[in-house]
């Protein structure tokens, strides 16, 4: 009785694993690419789909591949493991891509991976986060320091030039949330009455920045601005106050930074927050790229996108450009 | 005499441990502008109780796995699952709340029933099984939200339009007379009841019994398989009431949301004094877990500690509490 159910699930699980050994079999044609019959091929490599912003990343791709026929594109995610990630060029390229997109983990354990592949031929977009060294096609990515020093003039003006502060930091062993409290400092610097009054490295997470934005409230009596290095982050910071009761909510003024149309753009549309800026994903960009690259253009090895930012003034227009 | 006293102190010592670290925050947490202690408020303790909530909820679950002896890695996962499917029913799918509910409870109880079914009919070792499930139930919320926050605000037809927030969450979300946090009686009503079936109930005795040692507990006619499953079927249970205390709390389903909180939860049943290797330990000892954790972890976000500095000494407290436990059975 009790080996024949052992029998039954050890079947039922080699069987599984023989239709997933089968399933992904293609044959691919030899002949020219870039036309709808037979589209380039192009990879994308993504570090990590667990975060909302990387998602919207792969889905500006995507979309932006769909205006043209003559566009295949492969995705893969190596779930934030770099040493997946380098799995995952070898993959793309064994399965014959044309050109490489790829949004690195990480520059050190990317970097032999991504010059293999340019050295094959291949050309190689880097997105957001750059490789070292010189062996890639086009870097596309935005400046964090950029927004970051946008976000300080932004509550610079907004307050007078009086406020006292709230940072609700990203995790500041990644160059982002470095990046993000960088260029906010040198905004502020020149303002002595602008102060930060509490810090704390919430790692991107919502729940971390509820509780750390519960302590602020309750050692400091008067906050006027929570500066968010991401919208979740502003978004706990702005529930912290309304569960305290005290309709601080309504007072403070609460920055963030990304600006995902179902994030941060939704919040400011909803009164929940102030301002947020758009960090772009590039997504877009890459496929304008690729198109010019696989039709033999030159592009620039380097770009770096603009922002956006939405507050309370400009949300409906759909916000203005940062130059 | 000195056996007595010694075993009154035994019997109270995470109670001690508990005063001491609670004596301890208060006199090295800071001011506020006014000058009154800010650990010591009413304001303080109940975000404190908020916050651990969910790691309390999980953690009264695990607790029963542990007391049979096995462990429970899957409750981060089907924490996360849970609060995605509760939030695509009720948010985008306007399903009311009275059928999502025991919807999602239902999801979670059959995922930990899974587990159990697969450890008692297989017997193949908890970490592992738990370890599978900690995987697929990932991968379930996932595939139910596409990748994304499961939110108010989202793309239809090309354009992103906002929905209400259902009033089910606000209602978690809420504070009684506008300071006690409704998920705090939710958990405190988990570990009640759960302290309850532990301790008066036949199936507690029998996982305390089948954690004491298993092969006696078969020969003197416990039905093992049963009890088990029961365990981790409660503590799948518990992950999806801790999921629903999660969505209502971000107002939205978050697919990574839990992730390594199994890790917390057991370190509040191993901080509390639950024997890891079972049948030994109370969902009393997991209270003052849990208490502990949130009080230090507290009191490092008041001062406003570094990251590195949490880490550290959330680790030596967890090793200085097991270590209290090993002098107090020599």
């Amino acid at each position: 009785m009790k080996n024949r159910s052992i029998v039954v699930a050890e079947s039922f699980f080699l069987s599984l694993c023989l239709a997933l050994c089968l399933a992904p079999a293609q044959a691919a044609p030899a002949t020219a690419r870039g036309t709808p019959q037979n589209p380039w091929k192009i990879g994308m490599s993504q570090c990590n789909l667990g975060e909302p912003w990387r998602v919207q990343m792969n889905k500006d791709v995507k979309d932006a591949a769909a205006q043209h026929p003559e566009l295949d594109v492969i995705f893969i995610d190596a779930q934030n493991d770099s040493r997946r990630q380098q799995t995952d060029v070898e993959t793309l390229l064994a399965r014959g891509i044309d050109l490489l997109i790829i949004s690195p983990k990480e520059a050190a354990p990317l970097t032999a991976p991504v010059a293999a592949a340019y050295k094959k031929g291949i050309p190689v977009i880097v997105l957001d986060r750059k490789v070292l060294g010189e062996e890639y096609t086009c870097f596309i990515g935005a400046d964090n320091i950029k927004i970051g020093r946008a976000a300080g003039d932004w509550i610079v003006k907004a307050t007078g030039g009086k406020c006292t502060i709230v940072e609700l930091k990203g995790l500041m062993t990644s160059t982002p949330g470095q990046e993000r409290h960088k260029g906010f400092m040198e905004a502020i610097q020149g303002h002595p009455d602008v102060k930060v009054v509490f810090d704390a490295d919430c790692k991107w997470l919502e729940p971390e920045a509820r509780k750390e934005m519960e302590s602020a409230l309750s050692r400091f009596p008067a906050i006027d601005v929570v500066y968010a290095h991401n919208d979740p982050a502003a978004h706990g910071a702005y529930l912290a106050a309304k569960a305290e009761g005290k309709g601080r909510e309504k007072v403070i003024k609460f920055v963030g930074i990304d600006a995902l149309p179902h994030e941060g753009v939704a919040y400011v549309k909803d009164g929940v927050m102030n301002a947020t800026f758009q960090y772009p994903t590039g997504g877009a960009e890459a496929i304008d790229m690729a198109l010019k690259i696989l039709k033999g253009q030159k592009v620039p090895k380097n770009v770096t996108l603009g922002t956006r930012y939405f507050d309370d003034a400009n949300i409906q227009s759909g916000g203005q450009a940062i130059e | 005499m000195t056996l007595k006293i010694r075993q009154i102190l035994g019997a109270s010592r995470p109670l001690l441990i508990l005063a001491a670290v609670f004596v301890l925050c208060a006199a090295l947490s800071p001011t506020d502008g006014q000058g009154a202690n800010t650990f010591l408020t009413w304001g303080s303790q109940t975000n404190m109780l908020r916050f651990m909530s969910e790691y309390g909820i999980l953690a009264a679950g695990m607790t029963l796995v542990i007391l049979s002896g096995g462990i429970d890695l899957s409750v981060g996962s089907i924490l996360g699952f849970t609060a995605v499917l509760f939030s695509w029913m009720t948010i985008w799918k306007d399903v009311p709340a009275v059928l999502a509910v025991p919807a999602c409870l239902a999801a979670g109880a059959a995922l930990g029933g899974v587990n159990g079914f697969l450890v008692a009919r297989f017997r193949i070792q908890p970490f592992v099984v738990t370890l599978a499930m900690m995987v697929v139930a990932r991968g379930l919320a996932k595939l139910v939200s596409g990748g994304q926050k499961v939110s108010t605000a989202f793309e239809q037809n090309g354009d992103f339009v906002t929905k209400p927030i259902p009033p089910f969450f606000d209602f978690l979300n809420d504070r009684i007379g506008g300071t006690f946090p409704v998920v705090g009686v939710v958990f405190l009503a988990a570990i009640l009841l759960l302290w309850g079936a532990a301790r008066y109930t036949l199936f507690g005795r029998h996982l305390y019994a089948i954690g004491g040692n298993e092969e006696a507990a078969r020969l003197s006619g416990v039905r093992v398989g049963w009890a088990k499953a029961g365990a981790y079927a409660v503590s799948g249970l518990m992950a999806a009431l801790a999921g629903l205390c999660d969505a209502a709390q971000q107002q939205q389903g978050d697919p990574e949301a839990g992730a390594t909180y199994e890790l917390d939860a057991i370190a509040a049943v191993v901080i509390g004094g639950t024997a890891l290797t079972g049948g030994r330990g109370s969902m009393s000892l997991t209270l003052v877990g849990v208490l502990v954790i949130g009080y230090i972890d507290q009191i490092l976000s008041l001062k406003g500690f570094d990251q590195s500095q949490r880490l550290i000494a959330k680790g030596l407290i967890i090793l200085g509490a097991v270590l209290l436990q090993k002098r107090e059975r020599v």
